[in-house]
């Protein structure tokens, strides 16, 4: 009986130690990593639905295809595509 | 003497594309179907299949085939004629549908209704779906022998180069893609969680039309594999049409195969007394661009057809043509006597 409560907290206290590290560690490179990604994913978007934006680059019959998948992101990318920048955006 | 058709094919087995280009009004349909029927009595089973948006197929064989898939009216002789329009409705609502039934949606966002609307009025969409539905059923390999009845030239041709594009546009979106997903695992290790597996689903749709358009791309590029034909009559227009055509050819590395000379009215009746001079004008006008016709291509004619007495439709008359183009390519007479005496 002992030991079954133990199990829980010492569980948590591992899993805080992780999170821990994690972010003391490797949250940056992962936060760089994700940004790098949302790049990739805007700029594919870009080649692929370009015509979405007045950027008309191949014929959108197999554009069509991708759509579906990338319905979730078609905000954020347009958000950031069509955001005002100024330098501040350097820091970032 | 030239090689002809039957040579041709003869001398290239390997041939199982056919492509009939050049301008309209010239008997590609009719040596697209001719072509189809002599292939499928020597046992190939062979596909017909039109890209021209109106109904040409249906016309020449005397039959409905607009829109209604793949039609067997012979033995071994099946054709197609796609309606582009129809086609590319479905693909629209299967699109939409997709997307609905992905994100359990009850309604598409304005937004997105409104691209898949706008992309589909898209000029180039019609080309896109019947290039589509060509490479399919090319990858499909459910066929011995395929005829494509391009519709008129620069169209055609102009297929083959998109081709081309497509298929260097999908390898490398294909490339971004699984860059973005490398940066996706290696995210997830780090934080110690599973990968998105959603992700993996647009990479295969991505790369089956990758391998789609390469498979189509290696047929029309391989001069083993597809022969581009094309018809001419003997007229002003059609040859300097044709020298362009050539020149087209020669730009995108593709090779003309043979020219077919259509229409040709039999010499012989210049022989007859009663003959009006409207039809002796019209023999002789002929007679002078054939000479140039045999200077200009000669290693590239294949047969030379006459003109008929009555217009070339349904099996019977296809089949009389079919025989004439392979079998009696020179056109028995003073026709090929006169024309190649300078030689």
């Amino acid at each position: 009986m002992k030991e079954e409560k133990e199990e829980p907290k010492k569980k948590g206290i591992k899993s805080a130690l992780k999170e821990f590290v994690y972010g003391m560690a490797t949250h940056d490179m992962v936060r760089y990593m994700l940004k790098t990604r949302m790049y990739l994913e805007h700029l594919f978007m870009l080649i692929t639905l370009g015509d979405m934006l007045g950027i008309p680059i191949l014929p959108p019959y197999y554009s069509l295809k991708i759509l579906p998948y990338a319905v979730p992101n078609i905000a954020t990318w347009k958000k950031r595509i069509f955001r005002e920048r100024d330098f501040t955006d350097q820091l970032f | 003497m030239p090689q002809s058709l039957m040579e041709f094919f003869e001398t290239h087995p390997e041939v199982n594309v056919v492509i009939y280009a050049g301008k309209g009004g010239l008997g590609k349909t009719t040596f697209s179907a001719a072509t189809a029927h002599w292939m499928a009595s020597k046992g190939k089973k062979v596909l017909c299949f039109s890209t021209d948006p109106q109904a040409s197929l249906s016309d020449i064989f005397e039959k409905d085939l607009f829109g209604k898939g793949e039609q067997e009216l012979a033995n071994n002789l099946h054709v197609i004629e796609i309606d582009a329009d129809k086609k590319i409705s479905a693909y629209q609502e299967e699109i939409k549908q997709k997307i609905l039934d992905m994100y359990k949606l009850d309604e598409l966002p304005t937004e997105i209704d409104e691209y898949i609307k706008s992309a589909a009025a898209e000029p180039a969409m019609h080309e896109s779906a019947t290039f589509d539905a060509m490479a399919d059923l090319v990858a499909s390999e459910n066929y011995d022998f395929y005829i494509f009845d391009m519709p008129p030239f620069g169209h055609g041709v102009r297929m083959i180069s998109m081709a081309q594009i497509l298929d260097a546009w999908i390898e490398k979106i294909e490339e971004t893609r699984k860059k973005a997903m490398e940066y996706d695992a290696v995210a997830a290790t780090l934080r110690g969680t599973a990968a998105a597996e959603s992700q993996d689903a647009m990479i295969n749709e991505i790369t089956e039309i990758g391998k789609k358009l390469d498979l189509f791309t290696k047929f029309l590029s391989d001069p083993k594999k597809t022969a581009f034909l094309m018809v001419l009559i003997p007229e002003r227009m059609a040859i300097l049409d044709t020298k362009r055509a050539l020149e087209m050819f020669g730009k995108l590395n593709l090779k003309l195969s043979g020219i077919i000379v259509n229409q040709v009215y039999p010499v012989e009746l210049l022989q007859r007394e009663e003959l009006s001079d409207f039809l002796r004008n019209r023999i002789t006008g002929q007679q002078n661009y054939l000479k140039d016709i045999w200077s200009e291509f000669k290693d590239h004619i294949r047969a030379i057809c006459p003109m008929f007495d009555r217009e070339p439709k349904g099996l019977e008359m296809i089949a009389k043509i079919a025989e004439r183009v392979f079998e009696k390519p020179w056109m028995e007479g003073g026709t090929l006597k006169e024309v190649t005496s300078g030689e």
